[in-house]
């Protein structure tokens, strides 16, 4: 199918993800702003980090003027998640050249992967693995979900910046819950199984004295000591 | 080496169009393993809890003694509502409210 069509289709199929991407981009923007970020900063880092979890991570210690460091470590980690996902895409982009794919590579996301890849998994079942032969026409479909969420993505930010500055004086406690509550949110909604909630729990608990330990590393060393070991017991209890 | 906001930014959107373009020029037919795929999972879950924890329970270098009772009840609620709901939004909207009450009661 050409590519045209297959954007078009994959613009389509993004709907539901632009509407999620509303209130989280909203979020973003209005907790940057109440950070003290400037529109010019918050709406480069939508653009060009594009990752919801990683603006966040970074958000706090790129405020407070944290180590660079911290904020380039806290991010990086946070990015790693990329990785798996842009794997699982590659094999649906056979015979398109380098440029096309580091370019729609940048809008891989959470959201812009799950979407095309279960599509990608149904039209490969239904046409017995020739649909993998179409690599430009996968990647208009990846590309109309990717390029529509991720302007629905910085436009929402942009947006979130100037509902924070209407905000009157006496509202900052609430503006500064908006992104740790939705992110809470959104781990609770999508919790499956014993090894999550176990890993929140103790992230969240072992956070402070991480932090109080050293106020830049100890909260991600405590995170990353956490994943670790709850990754180790899952895998023990399973051969178990 | 100090760097600007911006300049940080900048390095941290480069250093994520890394890891996302990387598969895609040199892991063409690879597949990711499922156990490495879910050690990046939890690492990114435990990433996000531990800055909800220092988000809301720390100001600055010290423990927000303070605010941190008030802030973790409406943790709490917002947990409890956007799970029985399934809405990260409404959660979110109902601890905000509680947190601004709070704000205003101490």
């Amino acid at each position: 199918m050409l590519f045209a069509a297959r954007f078009r289709q994959g613009m389509k199929a993004a709907i539901p993800i632009w509407i999620a991407f509303v209130p989280s981009s909203l979020a973003w923007g209005i907790a940057a702003q109440a950070h003290g970020l400037t529109l010019e900063e918050i709406v480069l880092m939508s653009a060009w980090v594009y990752s919801g979890p990683a603006q966040f991570a970074v958000l706090v210690p790129l405020a407070e003027g944290k180590s660079a460091a911290t904020v380039l470590i806290a991010g990086f980690l946070m990015n790693l998640r990329f990785l798996p996902m842009s794997t699982a895409l590659a094999p649906f982009f056979r015979g398109v050249k380098r440029l096309p794919l580091v370019l729609a590579s940048h809008v891989v996301s959470a959201s812009s992967f799950i979407v095309p890849y279960l599509q990608f998994q149904k039209e490969r079942a239904a046409s017995g693995g020739r649909s993998l032969a179409d690599g430009y026409g996968n990647l208009g479909f990846f590309a109309g979900v990717g390029a529509s969420a991720f302007t629905v993505w910085v436009i929402g930010t942009a947006a979130g910046f100037g509902v924070a500055m209407s905000f009157p004086t006496g509202f900052e406690e609430a503006l500064k819950f908006i992104l740790p509550g939705y992110f809470a949110g959104l781990l609770v909604a999508e919790m499956k199984g014993k090894t999550m909630p176990l890993i929140c729990l103790a992230s969240i608990v072992t956070a402070i004295p991480g932090a109080l330990f050293n106020a830049g590393w100890g909260w991600l060393a405590t995170a990353a000591l956490i994943a670790v070991l709850g990754w180790r017991l899952e895998k023990w209890l399973s051969r178990a | 080496m100090a760097f600007s906001r911006l300049e940080l930014i900048f390095i941290l959107g480069l250093s994520a169009l890394v890891l996302r373009a990387l598969p895609q020029v040199f892991l063409v037919g690879k597949s990711f393993p499922d156990t490495w795929d879910r050690l990046l999972r939890y690492l990114s879950y435990a990433l996000l809890c531990g800055l909800i924890s220092i988000t809301l329970f720390m100001s600055g270098p010290r423990f927000d003694a303070q605010a941190a009772p008030y802030r973790a009840v409406a943790l709490a609620v917002t947990v409890a509502i956007a799970y029985k709901t399934k809405s990260a939004v409404t959660g979110m909207l109902v601890g905000m409210v509680l947190v601004l009450l709070f704000s205003w009661l101490r």
